[in-house]
């Protein structure tokens, strides 16, 4: 399996961490017209979309891919528990080209994950980056602050080189 | 989750999941941190309480993740009175290998009361001998930031305090938690 990309989100809705792996690779993107690589309708699992790859070398920056990352999740996430009820939870979706996997804490701390169609859920190695990475490196550092406006604190050596190694374990 | 099944889980995290250090450590460490409070404010125990429940709400605002961590909870407790069983059975189970017990429910289910049958940090102490500390110093007020936070952090807005504590001379130590309120998902701010 192939990951794209991985983002976290705090219970106030930002994005205190985005990490790529792949840069473009195939598609020649320039030419493209500007791509949103997550909209409502690549929720729906249609493989018809052209150049959805989020990682392909469309213009987006990845702060404008987490904002509309962010939009997709916190919508699914609210549908979810509309129709089902609170015990139902969102756990992943797919496209023709990604598939985005999700993992929210109960304190509203949000994993998001975009890696290959092929991948399985990841929701339980989501989990553990929580359990082993984030409590670990980010939460009990004494010097993190409690609030990581702007990724304050979540970015710090350990959990990077956590994280890396991680994925390339799940790879 | 049944009541059992929590008793079993946190017996469990306690077990095996938990770094333990010596309780004595634990004890005179906040032993020291307190006399030192008492004697920084010099003697103006309620600012003594304060700050010791904000230095826990502090504490408790990050040891929910390690809680939540250990404990591989998932699901957000059902009522209030889940949320009491799991402070008790799991969260004091984890932290202090203790389970104070769960009392004193009020009728409308938003208040109740835990009781410390032992107190690991209150060994080996007596408050300070100058009229004063016996009426007005909460010893262990630390443990109410600390529930406080960790609630907050799992937006659930309380209120804690002691009602009473042995060190003063009361035949229990109790806690009182009070909910004010569940609070909502935050919004993501809009931009467009």
């Amino acid at each position: 399996m192939v990951v794209y990309s991985f983002f976290i989100f705090d219970r106030h809705c930002e994005c205190i961490y985005i990490r790529q792996w792949l840069e473009s690779t195939s598609t020649p993107a320039p030419a493209q017209p500007l791509s949103r690589p997550v909209t409502a309708s690549s929720a729906t699992t249609t493989a018809t979309s052209t150049a959805e790859k989020p990682t392909s070398g469309n213009k987006l920056s990845m702060a404008e891919q987490a904002k509309l990352v962010f939009g997709v999740i916190f919508s699914l996430r609210n549908m979810v528990k509309k129709l089902c009820g609170p015990d139902d939870s969102f756990l992943c979706f797919r496209t023709g080209h990604y598939k985005l996997h999700y993992y929210e804490t109960i304190t509203s701390l949000r994993f998001v994950m975009l890696t290959d169609i092929r991948t399985e859920n990841l929701k339980l190695s989501l989990h553990q980056i929580y359990v082993n990475l984030y409590v670990e490196y980010v939460v009990k550092n004494p010097l993190s602050p409690v609030e990581h406006a702007g990724g304050e604190g979540v970015n710090n050596e350990m959990f990077e080189l956590g994280i890396d190694g991680f994925v390339r374990t799940i790879q | 989750m049944a009541s059992t099944t929590r008793a079993r889980l946190g017996e469990e995290v306690w077990k095996s999941r938990t770094d333990k250090i010596n309780a004595e450590l634990v004890t005179l460490t906040y032993g020291s941190v307190v006399a030192q409070l008492c004697k920084d404010l010099d003697g103006d125990y309620a600012e003594v309480n304060k700050q010791l429940d904000k230095m826990g709400y502090n504490i408790g605002l990050r040891l929910i993740e390690d809680f939540l961590a250990k404990s591989n909870m998932q699901q957000k407790c059902a009522n209030f009175r889940d949320t009491a069983d799991v402070i008790s059975k799991v969260g004091f189970k984890m932290f202090l290998n203790i389970i104070p017990t769960i009392a004193n429910w009020s009728s409308d289910n938003k208040q109740f009361s835990l009781l410390l049958d032992e107190n690991p940090l209150a060994d080996f102490v007596e408050l300070p001998d100058d009229g004063k500390a016996q009426g007005e110093l909460w010893y262990s007020n630390m443990l109410c930031g600390v529930i406080r936070g960790a609630l907050e952090m799992v937006q659930m807005q309380v209120d804690v305090h002691f009602v009473s504590d042995i060190l003063r001379g009361h035949d229990t130590t109790e806690m009182r938690i009070t909910l004010i309120r569940y609070i909502d998902d935050e919004m993501p701010q809009d931009d467009e």
